[in-house]
């Protein structure tokens, strides 16, 4: 029992669903354990499998450090866990669900703003106007940072926001935000676009295999069973 | 732990001594700044990629602290503590530890913790005097730790402002150009965008408005662009005002109508960056460049000149310092003289020691107003590795 490969599966949502039903057509069948609605499983017909059932962002956490050897979570929130992203883990398959791309968005009216560059260019007006740099509202923090610092953006302060994040520019907590979207339907129901230049990562759900977790001979070929099901 | 052993704590603690004993005796006052800092101000100064080399984090109250990744901003807050409006002169000097995150890992050279002992004199009376003497204050002192041999780099961002203040161009792209000067490679690109056709500045932009808005009458297109959003029926959220992001566009609309830039103009500036000559002779290499081109800086180069001869009086060899145009654009909030020593057997990327004029840091740290200040740190490990290296 030392030798079992942990497979990290979302704890709720669509993206359970998702998963559920990517792994039973690849012919593994995920079964809770114990109490329905505990968070530990079993793959039907396949040793040497804890599953557990985590939340997308935690999944990401467990995977970075090595706690779950496979995971399936999206792509944006195991970019926003790890700097060094590619030396810790591995994406190796897109699921074709989860979508969701990562972008900036900032109030429709700011015509002025088309792109990242001008993004910029109204800092330091910003600044001599309202006395403090814009905010920006993300729960990406780390993402958010990467991707201004490269588009060349440094004046600006970052805003953790857990939820309902497109509400803060008119709630006054924030300026302008990163968040993700599917259709763009409720950054513009908010009164938001997005840049030009601002899509930072188009995501979907990824199975991802851990490079830090304790990997033995068993667990390897466990491994190998589950992907060679999934067609990677 | 930045010194691992007993011995060597003990070897920087009285290299510290000997330093503080020298910055005291040119009457810089020694203050001890605390080093849990509100990040509110480093972050407002730094800007947000401040964050990532410095340890932030959330006290039990949800107050945003950080630990200080140097003794400068805590140095200016202690001094607006003790005389809110600034502008007040006075010379202090510190030595202790400052932190910095090291994204690849602690090495030998680039410590998370170091101890820094500096000098800062702000409201000074003639800046070039206390240019010089900041300058003087850390090489006697470095030399009374025992450091024999040192290269000293300088640079002037004021050189730097006056050339584009000279240089024939609108208002509005002087400031895009100091903003991005920090940042060399949107410099650049935004130099070949300035000299070349400027159509492409207006994409994007509604049609309507570029034809119907005219920089000339900014009151009417306030009321021309509040129209246009209300026809479009985009309510306008969060703190920008419609007169604010009107005179954007007009920026974005007198560039789209502008002459380029002289190919000729955006040259004298890109090769006035690649200047490096040794100090005595920059001058003489600034005044060739510029001959002919109509673009005149005589002032600051006078300023730079008399601080050469006030650095030369101070015993500084001008022949073996090397001007660089380009120095001190990694540090955004210095502007004008900055400088920094290097030692033999350290790294290159390790000055032992440096520093520099910033004086708008004050008002940005919440004084009324600008307050000259000029100062400089000494890396302590550095230093004493460079002087047991030079013993062994």
């Amino acid at each position: 029992m030392t030798e079992r490969l942990v497979l990290a599966v979302p704890s709720k949502g669509r993206l359970m669903e998702q998963t559920s039903a990517l792994l039973a057509a690849a012919g593994l069948q995920l079964r809770k354990t114990g109490h329905e609605r505990g968070y530990r499983g079993e793959i039907d017909g396949l040793d040497g499998v804890e599953v557990t059932f985590i939340s997308a962002s935690e999944i990401a956490a467990h995977l970075k450090t090595g706690r779950a050897h496979l995971g399936v979570t999206g792509e944006d929130l195991v970019r926003e866990h790890m700097a060094d992203t590619d030396d810790r883990v591995t994406l190796v398959k897109k699921l074709g669900f989860g979508h969701a791309d990562v972008v900036v968005a900032v109030p429709s009216g700011w015509i002025d703003v088309r792109n990242m560059a001008d993004l910029d260019r109204i800092a330091q007006p910003f600044r001599r106007i309202h006395g403090r740099w814009y905010r920006v509202a993300t729960k990406y923090l780390n993402t958010t940072r990467r991707f201004f610092a490269a588009m060349g953006v440094t004046d600006y302060r970052l805003v953790e926001s857990l939820g309902a994040t497109e509400g803060t520019p008119a709630a006054g907590t924030a300026d302008l935000i990163v968040d993700i979207t599917s259709t763009g339907e409720t950054l513009r129901a908010n009164g938001l676009k997005i840049l030009d230049d601002g899509v930072i990562l188009k995501s979907e759900a990824n199975l991802v295999v851990s490079n830090t977790a304790g990997w033995t001979p068993g667990t390897e070929r466990t491994r190998d069973e589950i992907l060679a099901r999934l067609g990677v | 732990m930045a010194a691992e052993t007993a011995k060597k704590f003990e070897a920087l603690e009285r290299q510290a001594q000997t330093l503080m004993g020298v910055f005291v005796a040119a009457g810089h006052e020694a203050v001890a700044p605390s080093m849990i800092q509100p990040a509110d101000v480093f972050l407002d100064v730094v800007g947000e990629t401040l964050r990532a080399r410095t340890y932030v984090f959330t006290d039990h109250n949800g107050v945003e602290l950080c630990l200080r990744p140097d003794l400068t901003v805590p140095t200016c807050r202690l001094h607006l503590e003790r005389h809110p409006e600034g502008n007040v002169a006075a010379k202090y000097c510190y030595n202790g530890p400052a932190f910095r995150f090291q994204p690849q890992g602690a090495a030998g050279t680039h410590p998370r913790e170091f101890r820094q002992a500096g000098i800062e004199a702000f409201a000074a009376g003639d800046r070039e005097t206390a240019d010089a003497e900041t300058i003087a204050t850390i090489i006697n002192a470095m030399k009374a730790a025992g450091l024999g041999a040192f290269k000293l780099k300088i640079g002037d961002l004021g050189l730097f402002s006056a050339l584009l203040t000279a240089a024939q161009m609108p208002e509005r792209w002087r400031t895009l150009l100091t903003h991005q000067f920090w940042r060399p490679d949107a410099f650049r690109a935004e130099l070949k965008r300035l000299v070349s056709s400027q159509t492409e500045a207006l994409q994007g932009i509604p049609a309507e408005l570029v034809s119907s808005l005219d920089p000339a009458k900014p009151d009417d297109a306030v009321n021309t662009v509040g129209r246009f959003l209300e026809q479009r029926g985009i309510d306008l959220v969060g703190a920008r005002s419609v007169s604010e992001i009107t005179a954007s566009l007009l920026d974005i609309v007198a560039n789209g109508r502008a002459v380029p830039l002289p190919r000729q103009t955006a040259d004298v500036i890109e090769n006035y960056l690649q200047v490096r000559a040794p100090a005595d002779a920059a001058t003489a290499r600034i005044e060739d460049l510029l001959r002919g081109t109509g673009v005149d800086i005589t002032p600051a180069l006078d300023t730079f000149d008399r601080r050469l001869a006030l650095l030369a009086d101070a015993g500084v060899d001008l022949a073996h310092t090397e001007f660089s145009a380009e120095f001190g654009r990694s540090l955004e909030y210095y502007t004008g003289f900055v400088f920094e020593f290097a030692a033999p057997g350290l790294d290159p990327t390790s000055p032992v020691a440096g520093g520099g004029r910033y004086d708008s840091l004050m008002h940005a740290a919440g004084a009324q107003s600008d307050v000259a200040a000029v100062g400089a740190a000494i890396h302590t490990e550095r230093l004493l590795a460079a002087i047991e290296g030079t013993q062994k």
